[in-house]
């Protein structure tokens, strides 16, 4: 049976199997070689110590209870918990002290290592001594408590880190540099290994011996071998060791820690197949290079400007339609402005980009007309990075107010004249970048001085026209209507105004010595036949342009039809031989008249009074529908009361099948003195043997009788 | 609108929405039809979206798409497959073609032989790229572009091709890409359209071009591309007439807008809103449109640059001009359609004569930004909707053949805006057929796009009729080897 006084009594006498063990551990521990399964016993150190810290609290809370003295009950539970506490302290101490002889650093150990021991013979003090003056106890316990908090504390920094309590207050202050100056180690491989790796392989907690928080540390390697080795996959037990399973016991980070990203893995392992070198920058790295694509997404998408931002409302005021001020990306302090509409540009505008002057970054003026414009306010903007003002008609003191930006780095100025005094200013913006030249007021010499005193600048000059010969566009003839009574005006016209055109009415190619030249609008007033060509210097002469005209001055004053055109190509009748309007190239659009079965038979009266001089009959053929030019064509005048046969002949015939066209047959009349016409068309009767419908019905078509 | 006003304009809305739901169930029904934005999911949560574009900052300010409509060959452009011109006239392998779905027109052949590029290859620039005879002035700026070898899509035909492309799925009724970032972005300059189409027609066999394809989808109208005609007259009915002062015009707005307003007032519909807003913007257009479309002021450097087809409206060449100028000028997104590439037969001759019209100006284009400094901020995109199979359409003839669709390989070029220059990604096995190493997919494509924008694709949704919708549908990887 036990009884409290005999368990209080156990627990007294087990305190000094602790003391023992304490003192042996604590001054003997280099001495001593401790088996695996006592190491088991260290590790319940940090279980172990929540304890004594509650328990050892808890019982010095008593010792503040007014009258306590008379109160046996409670000083009994007084005395209970302390001894508890004591007993527990002596476990947690030794179970610590079993423990430090893991890989812990002996350095930051020792305060926690001590004090934790002389907590331990504090509190065994305090108990054995409680029958004592208060006087005395309670400052004692005063200083146990703070003995205790200030144990527990280094504790917690070995576990957790230097900065774990206070660590949410701090603002990490990182800058993220550029890609020009990133490093592959610090600034990739780094901040990996402090996220995920350095709060147990650091001074203080060195787990496996190895430190990530020293490059020596890093060089050195821990208990099992090196940390990395250049290029050698195998033999860098960190890359190995990432890529273990999640369930391998040596998978680092542990399971139960952060692990780390795609993102980082990939780092980490091509930083080693790159030599794992701790200086290297990144842009030395091989563009295709999975590691520089990572390191540009992380340097180059977030480049942060470290200036204020400005004024929403300012941002928002001078924003309008003819000019956008807006961050280059949301989140970003940096603005970029843009002006449109040239027409609408207002050179005061500039100035009141002074309300931002500190934030403007980028700024597109192109287009914009910037002559006289005083661009001083480019001057206050420190952060002014790029300019593009082309084709602005800056003039050369412009030029040299840019030339004195000291930020910038991107410049562009197409289009705009340079002359010797622009050439100079521009050869001293050393920090240029990129800089867009393409004028043709540079020469070459002037090329080549800006290139030479520019040597880290990327300059484009542009296509300037030169070693390309191409051949002109035809001309476009334009005119009323390709039948004309009187007389007609024709202009001929091309898209590059500098172009030479030539021309000839005679039926002749044109070309570019002897033809016509044209100036002005030709007259027609006969038929004839136009071709033109326009040449240029430095070009290749155009194909050609031609259209025949047609003059149908007279009318006759009656006309008729004597035979029926075919069902289907009816058109408007006889109308349609006389509307002057040209059919198209195509049989069925209604402007043709189609006879198949029957011959085509018109009969005109003319006016005496008139002066005929030719006839000409439009003619569409189209061997492939089986149209065909007449089979003879039959001219007969009426003169005195009798028909006369002017013409009877049989027109050229068609020997394959051709695209449909049109052309038209030319009949004299300058005899005269007809009253009046009969024309006869006779299609052809079977198609000729090279046709593949050889042997069935020809077609003729008609659409103008014209007459001179 | 005060943005408060109009809260509590909407706020109005569903207050009178609750009372008409005392009249019944029924009635509820009808009131999404009397105020069609009420079951949108527009407003609030998008606009908190909204505030927060680009997701980062953005490599890419604009983009300038020149699509060549009808799927030029890669086999005759930058996939130089020499194993093809050694085997003429061969069976193609069974273990090449696999299960690939064949179209109509091929189904029915009986044979499938292989026929290679009638056009001569050499190798080019930096990346050694390759690239055919009839496509010189591409060659020469072979620094300056990245050729990815390695697309591939689903679609077999050209309706549901385009629309993949240009909407992210091979049915209708989505906005398209321009739409999608011109409602994420706008429009730099506000005085143009955000999102511009331009359309040229080539000699070749040519395929249908449709306003779908530039269509805002369920987005607000306003993100709609905005179709330039061909003539002297870019943008049609601009023009005042003859006798209208501005002043006039003026005046004319504002009447017009104090009516809109007043109907906005009393229904709050954002459609009215939005067609005050296309108003203004016309009526700054007017100023805007015509100096920039001034051809006349061209130096003749660009003229020679760009071929003098460049003066003539209508032509692959002015729409490039006109690109670079709207691009100069802020306009978000320029599309360029150019048909005629659907060389089913006849290929040797139609393909060349399509190369021409487009080599020189779509070169011209890339130099003509560098020279401004522009190239960088600036995302330009040659491509078709599929490529072309390895063996022949019909006959195989010495100096003739056609080539049939093929979606699961085919060739584009990006260059500006963030992509790395100087470099050919993917590649394809030896027949041309299959796709070897680091396949794009449309959808990849179109994220990579996106993330040169400075947008996340996954991130920039729309909900419409309860789904949120994106441009990339459900898929869609940034392709993060070809940015710079």
């Amino acid at each position: 049976m036990l009884r409290t006084s005999s368990i209080k009594t156990l627990l007294e006498n087990t305190l000094f199997i602790w003391m023992g063990l304490v003192l042996v551990l604590a001054i003997g521990s280099d001495l001593i070689l401790l088996p695996n399964w006592i190491q088991v016993i260290g590790r319940s150190h940090p279980l172990l110590l929540h304890f004594p810290i509650v328990l050892l609290l808890l019982g010095l809370l008593f010792v503040w209870i007014p009258g306590l003295d008379q109160k046996p009950d409670v000083r009994s539970i007084f005395e209970l918990t302390l001894l508890a506490g004591c007993n527990f302290a002596g476990l947690t101490v030794i179970a610590g002290l079993i423990l430090v002889n893991e890989d812990y650093d002996k350095e930051v150990i020792f305060w926690h290592q001590w004090s934790g021991i002389g907590i331990f013979y504090l509190c065994i003090t305090i108990y054995f001594f409680r029958h004592l003056s208060r006087s005395l106890l309670k400052p004692s316990s005063l200083i146990l408590a703070v003995g205790i908090m200030l144990t527990g504390h280094w504790g917690a920094s070995i576990t957790h880190g230097e900065d774990f309590l206070l660590a949410p207050m701090q603002e990490k202050e990182s800058k993220i540099p550029s890609l020009a100056e990133a490093e592959v180690f610090n600034d990739l491989v780094l901040p990996i290994l402090e996220s995920k790796c350095i709060s147990c392989h650091k001074e203080g907690k060195v787990k496996g011996e190895l430190r990530m928080d020293l490059i020596e540390g890093l060089k050195k390697g821990g208990k099992s071998g090196p940390f990395v080795l250049a290029g050698d996959f195998e033999n860098s037990h960190m890359i190995q060791r990432i890529g273990l399973p999640m369930d391998e016991k040596k998978h680092m980070p542990p399971k139960n820690k952060a692990q780390l990203s795609e993102d980082e893995l990939v780092i980490l392992r091509e930083w080693v197949a790159n030599g794992a070198s701790f200086n290297q920058k990144v842009k030395e790295i091989d563009p295709e290079n999975k590691l520089f694509i990572l390191a540009s997404n992380k340097f180059e998408a977030k480049k942060t400007y470290n200036f204020e931002a400005a004024d929403a409302s300012d941002i928002n005021s001078l924003n309008n339609f003819f000019r956008t001020v807006n961050a280059i990306y949301p989140g970003s302090s940096a603005l970029e402005v843009s002006y449109f509409s040239i027409a609408a540009f207002d050179p005061n505008s500039l100035g009141e980009l002074r309300k931002v002057k500190d934030q403007v970054v980028k700024l597109n003026l192109n287009k914009m007309p910037l002559a006289g414009v005083d661009l001083s306010v480019l001057k206050e903007m420190a952060h002014l990075e790029e300019i593009q003002a082309n084709f602005t008609d800056l003039d050369s003191k412009q030029i040299q107010l840019l030339s004195s930006l000291e930020n910038l780095k991107f410049l562009a100025i197409s289009g705009n004249p340079i002359d010797k005094t622009g050439v100079q200013a521009i050869s001293k913006m050393k920090t240029l970048i990129n800089l867009y030249l393409w004028t043709p007021s540079l020469s070459d010499a002037q090329k080549k001085t800006i290139q030479s005193k520019l040597p880290n600048t990327t300059i484009d000059f542009g296509f300037d026209g030169s070693g390309a010969i191409f051949p002109l566009n035809s001309p476009e003839i334009t005119f009323d209507k390709m039948m004309f009574r009187d007389s007609m005006e024709v202009v001929i016209s091309h898209p590059i105004k500098t172009v030479d055109i030539r021309y000839t009415l005679d039926g002749s190619e044109p070309d570019s010595l002897t033809s016509l030249e044209y100036s002005e609008p030709i007259w027609f007033r006969k038929t004839g036949t136009i071709r033109a060509k326009v040449f240029a210097k430095d070009w290749i002469g155009s194909p050609e342009a031609n259209f025949q005209f047609l003059k149908s001055g007279l009318t006759p004053t009656n006309y008729q039809l004597l035979s029926t055109p075919n069902k289907q190509y009816r058109g408007k009748g006889v109308e349609t031989l006389f509307d002057q309007i040209k059919g198209q190239n195509n049989h069925t659009t209604g402007e043709w008249l189609g006879f198949q079965d029957e011959a085509m038979e018109l009969e005109m009266k003319l006016d005496p009074n008139a002066d005929y001089s030719e006839l000409v009959i439009g003619m569409l053929y189209h061997e492939g529908a089986h149209i065909f030019p007449p089979a003879s064509v039959e001219i007969k005048g009426l003169k005195n009361g009798s028909w006369k046969t002017i013409t009877s002949n049989i027109p050229a015939q068609s020997k394959k099948v051709d695209l449909p066209r049109s052309r038209f047959l030319n009949y004299d009349l300058s005899v005269g003195g007809y009253e009046s016409l009969r024309i006869k068309l006779n299609p052809v009767k079977s198609l000729p043997k090279w046709h593949p419908s050889a042997g069935s019905k020809g077609w003729v078509f008609v659409d103008e009788i014209l007459l001179n | 609108m005060e943005k408060g006003e109009f809260e509590q304009g909407l706020n109005f809305n569903r207050r009178k929405f609750l009372s008409r739901l005392s009249l019944g169930v029924g009635s509820a029904a009808l009131g999404s039809l009397l105020i069609p934005d009420l079951f949108s999911g527009k407003a609030g949560a998008e606009d908190a979206i909204m505030d927060a574009l680009p997701h980062f900052a953005p490599k890419a300010k604009r983009v300038i798409y020149l699509f060549q409509n009808g799927a030029p060959s890669q086999l005759e452009s930058f996939d130089y497959k020499p194993l093809l011109n050694e085997n003429i006239g061969q069976e193609l392998p069974n273990s090449i073609r696999g299960d690939q779905r064949l179209t109509g027109m091929t189904a029915g052949q009986t044979s499938f032989p292989l026929v290679g590029s009638y056009f001569k290859f050499n190798q080019y620039g930096q990346s050694r790229a390759w690239i055919s005879e009839i496509f010189p002035h591409t060659a020469k700026i072979a620094d300056d572009i990245c050729i990815v070898k390695s697309m591939h899509t689903e679609a077999i035909n050209h309706d549901p091709a385009l629309t993949f492309f240009q909407t992210g799925a091979q049915v209708g009724n989505r906005p398209s890409m321009g739409s999608w970032l011109s409602y994420g972005l706008g429009s730099e300059n506000s005085n143009l359209p955000a999102f511009c189409v331009l359309l040229s027609r080539g000699s070749g066999n040519g395929q249908g071009v449709y306003s779908k394809l530039w269509s805002n989808g369920f987005l607000d109208a306003t993100h709609q591309g905005v179709q330039f005609s061909n003539s002297e007259d870019p943008v049609l009915y601009l023009k005042d007439p003859e006798k209208m002062s501005r002043d006039e015009r003026r005046k004319m707005l504002d009447q017009i807008a104090s009516m809109n307003d007043l109907n906005y007032k009393e229904f709050n519909d954002p459609e009215i809103t939005a067609k005050i807003q296309q108003y203004e913007m016309a009526f700054r257009m007017q100023t805007a449109v015509p100096e920039m479309t001034d051809v006349s002021k061209e130096p003749d450097s660009i003229i020679k640059l760009y071929g003098p087809d460049c003066l003539v409206p209508g032509t692959y060449a002015a729409n490039c001009l006109l690109a670079r100028k709207l691009t100069e000028s802020g306009v978000r997104f320029v599309q360029l359609y150019h048909q005629g590439w659907d060389q089913h037969g006849n290929l040797p001759n139609e393909m060349a004569l399509q190369a021409k019209d487009v080599d020189q100006a779509s070169a011209a284009l890339i130099t003509d930004l560098k020279q401004r400094g522009l190239l960088d901020e600036t995302l330009v995109i040659w491509g078709g909707e599929f490529g072309r199979t390895n063996y022949c359409q019909g006959k195989v003839l010495a100096d003739n053949y056609g080539r049939d669709h093929h979606p699961r390989a085919f060739s584009i070029w990006m260059a500006g805006g963030g992509v790395k220059s100087g470099m050919v990604y993917g590649e394809t096995d030896e027949f041309g057929y299959n796709i070897a190493e680091n396949p794009v997919h449309v959808h990849d494509f179109q994220a990579t796009v996106m993330n040169l924008m400075g947008i996340d694709h996954e991130r920039m949704t729309y909900k419409h009729l309860g789904r949120r919708y994106r441009l990339t549908d459900v898929s869609g990887k940034v392709v993060k080897d070809i940015i710079a």
